[in-house]
Parts: structure tokens; C-alpha cells; sequence
């Protein structure tokens, strides 16, 4: 064994400079952004994009959040994003528990239908989406864009909840079961407790997806006060296309937090994504 | 327990509160996912057989809409030109996720110094937005951005190359923005197959005299085949209806002069049409084009969704 897995030092040598390739081949465009981010003008970006700032203006920050309204895309951001988490924990956690523990008649063609919203991506059916989101005097209003925003995520959450389910013991339920427990208590006290590993993973991909996704406001919103940091990003490049400082500055604004995020819980999320895009 | 005391109270059955919690239960995610996910997905069936603008009434024309698409030379050489340029999109993303992927993978199984720190930093850009990974690298790769800037200081080329304004590289400059952004996801698959790899496989191997790469060769490789065709089949599915960083960067007429131009993007066009002010637009047909796509890549969804049900 050892002989396989472990490295001379020369072998180490020559991985460790491997490595250091792809961190460079990863971090470097994040650097670019970094420090040509706190440039004072295009100028300086544009002569030098690796030279470093001067003077550092951290103001282009401020600049983005203030003028450029991204203090209210990242409103709208947070709103749509915790909303779907909610929703989508709730909506799935009590579906996951009906369809493992509690099957009847039609179950396994709720199941399958789910399956169905698995395999076939709701990208595809955007003309039917809109039609309906219409009809219902959803368009252009943020509770529009989170019900189809958590719609989409629920096959993929049903679905990481049931298989948790099916791997869980059901001799609590049973128990409460003898003693007269009905279902909302079981749900409540029992199941909901039992499942929270795996209701943390699907709010981390539900938040993830959420406060990333692109493609849903673009069809079904249009006015700005209603833009997500995404749009507002496209929004923002419309308009300081030529100031890159600006853009820069504008892009860590969307990254901040994830980065941040990524890195406190780095091992969650590289488990939960990997699970979540494993089952997409 | 306060329930059961209801129950008498009311003189209904255990098992009556019990079928009305359950379906109390179930409805509201049965109703939100029906609303808007399963409902459209089923009304393409119904829209793919009308002709309408989105707007005004629906006009029944049967096939009509697949007929065009498949006949009328204006919309088959898009979906023609769509579908080659969608499979070399493919291509270039899988090839860089098992290539680079594997080596990567292979290289962070050994004992190497730090692993668990390049593992972390090679999945960093993984979970950030499409839309942030899109600019961030558009402007990087740019003719006066970070990467042409270096290219010319030292020498490499002698002026900068348009990556994304040429047609002959911007669609593969897409796809190596795609793969920049997930190769964590790759790489994580592809170690995590070589770790499950039996370790008394390995020292069989090893006593029976094979040296390292044979043992990697014949063991770690053959075991490997279910984590890569899991990747081919997550990245064909999400291709051929993603198009995120087209729409992003270059909008939905997928320039320069449609070479970028993919499904979801010719899907996005005939739907909403390519700008804003546009007049040709055309729900029906975008619901055929939608139905196609799903037909083409039903066969890798369907191969995922088996192995999900395996699992369970």
C-alpha cells in the first residue's frame, strides 16, 4: 500500500509543483479581480493588470454598493434566496416524510413524478413556465421568481430527503405510533429532528442555487427594483462595461459572500454540492 | 398525547386524523412542485401543437412545429448549427474534466503535502455565481485584460488574441469558462472513486510485484468507469439546457456571428426572440424545441435516474 500512495521526495517535489500550477490556474483571475478591484482608474488596470494599486481606493467598494444599487440587488438577492430555503425545506421535508414513511395508494406515482422533475430540466419547459407564472399575475414580482425558484428545487430535495429517510431506523416512529401519535406530532418531534443532517445540506444547495441562479429572473423579471444580484450584475455591465475597476469591484460584491461562506464551511459545502449536483 | 383526546372529542378515528394530517402533509409541496414544474413540463406536450406568439390566442396546428424545425431551412440550419456547436461545447468540457480531472484526482490521492488544502482551494470556484465566474473571466481573457497583458510581456504572442471575439476560438473559450468553473466538482467525483478502491485489491497487487502504475493501471482505472460515465451524463444533461455564460456574455444571439450559439440559447431566441424590441417570438415552436432537447438527453436522464433509484 504504501508503496503505491506514498511519494520520494523527489515525486513529492514535482506533485507539490503540479499543485501549485492549478491553485495558480484557480486563484490567479480571483487575484486579477482582487487588486485590480482597488485601482483609482482604468488606466491602471488597463497598463499594469498585475501591478498593484495606487493609491489603493477601497471607495470603488462603496462606489458599487451605493450608486451602482447594489445595496438593493443584494436585498432582493437575500430575500429570494432565505425564502426559497424556507419554503423549500418545509414543502420537501414534509413530502420526503408522507412518501417514505407514510406510502398509500398513489404514493409511488408522486414519487415518480418527482423522478420525472429530476430527469427533465425545467429550463426546457420555459414557454409553458412563463404562460402559467402570467396567468397567475406573477411576472415581475419577487414571490413570482421564489415560487419558481423553490419549484425547481424540490425534485432534487425530495429526493436527497428520501433516500436519507429510507436509511433511518423506524422504531421511534413506531413507537410514537403505539402511544398515539399522529402524524404532525411524528413529523414535528420525531422525523424532523431525525432528518436535520440532511435538511442542512439541501438549505445549503437550495441557498447556493438561489442566490446564483440567473437564468429564472432574467425570464420573469423586469424591473430593476426587483433584481437579484445576478441580473443587476449584467445590469452593471451594461453600464461601466469600460470602468473594469468598477466591474471588478461589482463581481466580489456577488462573490463576498460565498467566498466567505465557502470558507467557514468549506466541508459542507464539498459535500453538499457534490451530492446535490450528483443527483441533478 | 392532546391529539388522541381531539380524536374522541370529535368521535372521528385514529385512522381518519391520520389520512387528513397526511394529506395536509403532502399538499404543500405536491402543489408548489405541480404548479410550476410538473404542470409546464407536461404542457409541452400541449404547446409544441399551437402556434403562438405568447400572446392572443392559440392557433392548433398539429406537428407543424416540429416540421419547421426539422424542414424549414431558416430554423434547421439554427438547430443544425445549435446541436454541432452544443456536442463540441460537450466535448471540450468532458475532456477537461477527465483529463486535468483524473491527474488532479490522481495526484491529491497520493500522500501529498496539504491535500486537504488543495482540495479546498481547487473546488473555490465551484459554488460562486455563473454570472460573477462569466465577467470575471470575460474580462480576463480579454484583448486588454490580465491574461493577454501577461501573454505579450513575456513574449508568447505577439498581439493579444481575441479569445471571445473570433469565431474560431470563443466557443472553446466557453467551455474552458465552464470547465474552469466546475473542475472541483470533477475532481471531487473522480477522488472519491479512488478512494473507495478495495485497499486489499491494492496489496494483493502490490505482493504479486506490480509497481505503481501498474496497480493503478489495472486496479484504480477499471473502478474509476462508473465515477466518469457519471460525469459525462451530469455535464450532457446540464449542457443541452444551460447556457447561463452565452446568455451572460454574449446575449441571446450568441455571437460573434452565432458561433457560440447553443440549445439553450436558440431556445432562449425562439421563445423571447434575440433583443429586446424583438416581434419573433414563438411559444409553440420553443415548446417543440424544448421537447427535442428533452428527447436527446432523455437517455442520459434516464440512465441517472435508475442509478438514484438504485441507491435508494
Amino acid at each position: 500500500m504504501d508503496k503505491i500512495f506514498k511519494l520520494s521526495k523527489r515525486e513529492q517535489l514535482l506533485v507539490q509543483f503540479i499543485m501549485l500550477a492549478w491553485v495558480a490556474v484557480v486563484l490567479i483571475p480571483f487575484g486579477a479581480a482582487l487588486i485590480n478591484a482597488l485601482k483609482p482608474n482604468v488606466g491602471q488596470v488597463f497598463r499594469d493588470p498585475f501591478g498593484l494599486p495606487d493609491p489603493w481606493t477601497w471607495s470603488n467598494f462603496a462606489k458599487a454598493w451605493v450608486n451602482a444599487n447594489f445595496a438593493q440587488y443584494f436585498a432582493n438577492s437575500t430575500i429570494i434566496a432565505v425564502s426559497c430555503v424556507v419554503l423549500v425545506t418545509f414543502c420537501a421535508s414534509t413530502t420526503a416524510f408522507v412518501l417514505a414513511r407514510m406510502p398509500f395508494k398513489g404514493s409511488t406515482f408522486i414519487f415518480i413524478c418527482f423522478l420525472f422533475g429530476v430527469i427533465i430540466p425545467i429550463r426546457l419547459a420555459l414557454a409553458p413556465l412563463f404562460d402559467i407564472v402570467r396567468s397567475l399575475g406573477l411576472l415581475d414580482s419577487l414571490l413570482g421568481v421564489i415560487l419558481v425558484q423553490s419549484a425547481s428545487m424540490m425534485p432534487v430535495s425530495v429526493f436527497i430527503l428520501v433516500s436519507f429517510m429510507k436509511n433511518i431506523s423506524s422504531e421511534l416512529e413506531e413507537a410514537a405510533k403505539m402511544d398515539g401519535a399522529l402524524p404532525f406530532t411524528i413529523y414535528w418531534r420525531i422525523i424532523f429532528p431525525l432528518m436535520r443532517p440532511a435538511i442542512a445540506t439541501i438549505a445549503l444547495l437550495t441557498f447556493v442555487q438561489a442566490w446564483n441562479e440567473y437564468f429564472l429572473p432574467l425570464i420573469f423579471l423586469q424591473s430593476e427594483a426587483n433584481y437579484p444580484l445576478t441580473l443587476g450584475l449584467q445590469r452593471f455591465n451594461q453600464q461601466f462595461a469600460i470602468q473594469w475597476h468598477m466591474m471588478f469591484a461589482g463581481i466580489l460584491i456577488m462573490m463576498g459572500p460565498t467566498i466567505l461562506a465557502f470558507m467557514l464551511a468549506s466541508k459542507q459545502f464539498i459535500a453538499g454540492l457534490t451530492q446535490g449536483g450528483v443527483k441533478e | 398525547m392532546p391529539d388522541a383526546k381531539q380524536a374522541s372529542r370529535f368521535r372521528l378515528s385514529y385512522r381518519m386524523i391520520e389520512k387528513i394530517q397526511r394529506t395536509l402533509l403532502l399538499t404543500p409541496g405536491v402543489l408548489l412542485y405541480s404548479v410550476f414544474n410538473f404542470i409546464p413540463l407536461l404542457m409541452l406536450f400541449y404547446l409544441s401543437l399551437v402556434s403562438w406568439p405568447g400572446i392572443g390566442p392559440k392557433e392548433f396546428v398539429g406537428l407543424e412545429n416540429f416540421a419547421k424545425v426539422l424542414t424549414q431551412p431558416y430554423y434547421r440550419d439554427q438547430m443544425i448549427n445549435a446541436l454541432l456547436q452544443n456536442v463540441i461545447f460537450f466535448v471540450v468540457i468532458i475532456g477537461c474534466f477527465l483529463i486535468i480531472g483524473t491527474g488532479l484526482a490522481l495526484l491529491l490521492s497520493f500522500r501529498t503535502h496539504g491535500r486537504k488544502i488543495y482540495q479546498t482551494l481547487f473546488f473555490l470556484p465551484y459554488p460562486m455565481a455563473g454570472a460573477a465566474v462569466a465577467y470575471l473571466l470575460d474580462l480576463f481573457v480579454h484583448p486588454r485584460g490580465p491574461l493577454n497583458a501577461a501573454l505579450t510581456q513575456w513574449g508568447l504572442v505577439d498581439a493579444p488574441i481575441p479569445f471571445l471575439g473570433s469565431e474560431d476560438t470563443s466557443l472553446i473559450t466557453m467551455a474552458l469558462f465552464y470547465s474552469w468553473h466546475r473542475m472541483g466538482f470533477a475532481i471531487i467525483l473522480i477522488l472519491s472513486g479512488i478512494l473507495a478502491v478495495r485497499t486489499d485489491l491494492l496489496e494483493a497487487s502490490m505482493l504479486d510485484g506490480a509497481n505503481r502504475w501498474q496497480s493503478i493501471r489495472h486496479i484504480v482505472f477499471p473502478v474509476l468507469g462508473p465515477a466518469f460515465i457519471l460525469i459525462t451524463v451530469i455535464v450532457m444533461v446540464d449542457v443541452f439546457n444551460n447556457a447561463d455564460y452565452i446568455l451572460l456574455i454574449m446575449g441571446p444571439e450568441a455571437g460573434p456571428l452565432r458561433s457560440t450559439d447553443i440549445m439553450g440559447t436558440f431556445l432562449f431566441r425562439t421563445a423571447f426572440g434575440g433583443s429586446a424590441d424583438t416581434t419573433d417570438t414563438n411559444f409553440g415552436l420553443a415548446a417543440a424545441i424544448g421537447l427535442l432537447t428533452a428527447l436527446m438527453i432523455l437517455p442520459a436522464a434516464v440512465f441517472l435516474a435508475l442509478r438514484n433509484l438504485r441507491k435508494t
